[in-house]
């Protein structure tokens, strides 16, 4: 008898009855489910099949001996598991792996495969071992923890992109609107040079330039905040020193230089216009006599103190004219529409102007923004 | 190199009737010449090749659908030497490197502001380096300094 017949003899014993190896009887009664394939004959069939396998499968052994394995596999198999498998058993290595496999009456369930050479002394290849164990309840928590991962996944990719959508489209308005109020403002400055260059007495030229000078100290307020780093912050000292740039450069009849000594001072977006006014009032103020004669200068000063920002003004003879021969600057008080301004928008935005006449004829100006919330 | 002289002949691209008509009066208070004024860039496309404007004044969004930049282009291919200044609204359309145009006036303009941007551009183009410091008003463009070399 050829001794690989010895599987099916030991089919026949029964270990309590004191016969055959007590190893084979163990294989053949336990709970996990075991084959044996001889890869010495065509085809690698099975020559054992443990009661647990035929319960896992629903096939009797008479149905499974001789056959290869692979009548386990059905439509949903994968076919890279199936190749993995094949390699295994054609480099004769083991392998651990889940694939799904189907029962005799077609239901699929997941077996958790190990598979393992058994070699004889010389190194020979014998026999195929193979145990099975049912993990469908395990994979398919996998895979609805997957699904409902990969649902989820999907439903935030979806929802963001509404989000982005919904950004862009409010951006483009922000934009749209933005646009309009920088052309709107640009438009009423030209409006009003237009009527300027019509004016016929000095009274309202005067008026007009005075007017002209707010509309565009409000415009450079509004590029200072678009160009700036963060829109919801004013740094007056650098808009301070602009708006002098800006005011000196259009008088053709003085010599008027700026030095500037800048720390950070910013005040909030929803203020900017209101000091910006305020700084504008001031400036003008400064330099609205014509007849000063010899070279000036401003110096302007900000910083950030005890919750407090600060603006210095001071506008004097410049110490490189040497001639003591200009006069002094007269007595600055501001009166009419300038002192409204400065008044109403200081008690507004919680801001102190106080104005010191210097010996010299120089005048000094202190801003001081309390930008604490009281 | 064959710098111009003042005054300086410019073209104005503008879609704002009113707003060119103010930069055409300010230029021509700050002792310029307007060459034309165009609102398009089919305008720009229309006036003659021979005449070439010293400086170009470019506003961004123009009539008709059509953009500074592309006018840009358009220049930079009829009148390689003349100087582009874009005027707008949206200085960071603009791209990094300004599209080789060579500097760009914020809307919205102060008098003064335009007035001191006119006079920077006049000394860096007839007499460059400019005297003046660099204004507010202003931003050159690494091409501006090129130009000056």
């Amino acid at each position: 008898m050829d001794d690989r017949d010895d599987w099916t003899l030991t089919e026949a014993l029964h270990h309590e009855q004191g016969r055959g190896d007590p190893f084979a009887a163990a294989v053949r009664s336990t709970r996990m489910s075991m084959i044996i394939t001889d890869p010495t004959r065509p085809d690698n069939p099975i020559i054992f099949a443990n009661d647990a396998f035929q319960r896992l499968t629903g096939y009797d052994r008479d149905e499974l001996i001789g056959r290869n394995c692979r009548f386990l596999q059905g439509s949903q198999t994968d076919p890279e598991t199936v190749g993995r498998i094949r390699e295994a058993v054609e480099a004769g290595t083991d392998i651990a792996v889940d694939i799904l496999n189907y029962r005799k009456d077609g239901t699929s369930f997941w077996n958790a495969l190990y598979l393992s050479p058994v070699r004889d002394d010389a190194g020979t290849i014998q026999f195929f071992f193979a145990s099975q164990l049912d993990v469908t309840d395990r994979i398919d928590v996998q895979s609805r923890m997957a699904r409902e991962k990969a649902r989820v996944e999907t439903e935030v990719t979806r929802r963001v992109a509404e989000l982005r959508d919904s950004l862009d489209a409010q951006r483009l308005l922000l934009h749209e609107v933005d646009h309009r109020v920088k052309n709107n403002m640009t438009m009423i400055g030209s409006i009003l040079r237009l009527q300027l260059r019509e004016a016929q007495d000095s009274e309202t030229v005067d008026l007009l330039r005075a007017m002209m000078t707010r509309i565009d100290a409000l415009a450079t307020v509004h590029r200072h905040l678009y160009q700036s780093e963060d829109v919801t912050r004013f740094d007056i000292g650098s808009y301070t020193v602009n708006l002098a740039s800006d005011l000196t450069q259009s008088r053709s009849d003085c010599d008027i230089r700026i030095r500037a000594d800048l720390g950070r001072a910013e005040v909030p977006a929803g203020q900017a216009s209101a000091i910006g006014l305020i700084v504008n009032e001031i400036l003008s103020h400064m330099i609205r006599p014509t007849d000063f004669g010899g070279a000036r200068v401003f110096d302007i000063s900000s910083r950030v103190s005890r919750g407090r920002v600060e603006l210095g003004i001071r506008f004097g003879r410049d110490a490189r004219d040497g001639s003591a021969k200009h006069p002094a600057l007269p007595r600055y008080s501001p009166s009419g529409v300038t002192e409204q301004i400065i008044s109403r928008l200081a008690a507004q935005t919680r801001t102190s102007v106080s104005w010191t006449q210097g010996p010299s004829g120089s005048i000094e100006v202190t801003v001081i923004v309390d930008t604490e919330v009281s | 190199m064959n710098r111009p002289k003042p005054p300086l002949s410019i073209l104005v691209v503008e879609d704002e009737l009113i707003i060119s008509m103010d930069i055409e009066m300010m230029i021509e208070d700050a002792g310029h010449r307007v060459m034309a004024t165009a609102a398009s860039l089919k305008a720009v496309a229309a006036l003659p090749v021979e005449t070439k404007p010293d400086v170009a004044l470019v506003d961004m969004q123009l009539a008709q659908g059509s953009t500074g930049l592309e006018v840009n282009d358009e220049i930079r291919k009829r009148w390689p030497g003349t100087i582009v200044v874009f005027v707008t609204a949206n200085p960071k359309k603009i791209p990094e490197d300004f599209a080789g145009a060579h500097g760009v006036i914020a809307k919205p303009f102060s008098s003064a502001g335009f007035v001191a941007a006119l006079r920077y551009l006049e000394e860096g183009v007839c007499d460059p380096p400019p005297v003046s410091p660099e204004p507010g008003s202003f931003v050159a463009s690494p091409a501006f300094g090129a130009h000056w070399g």
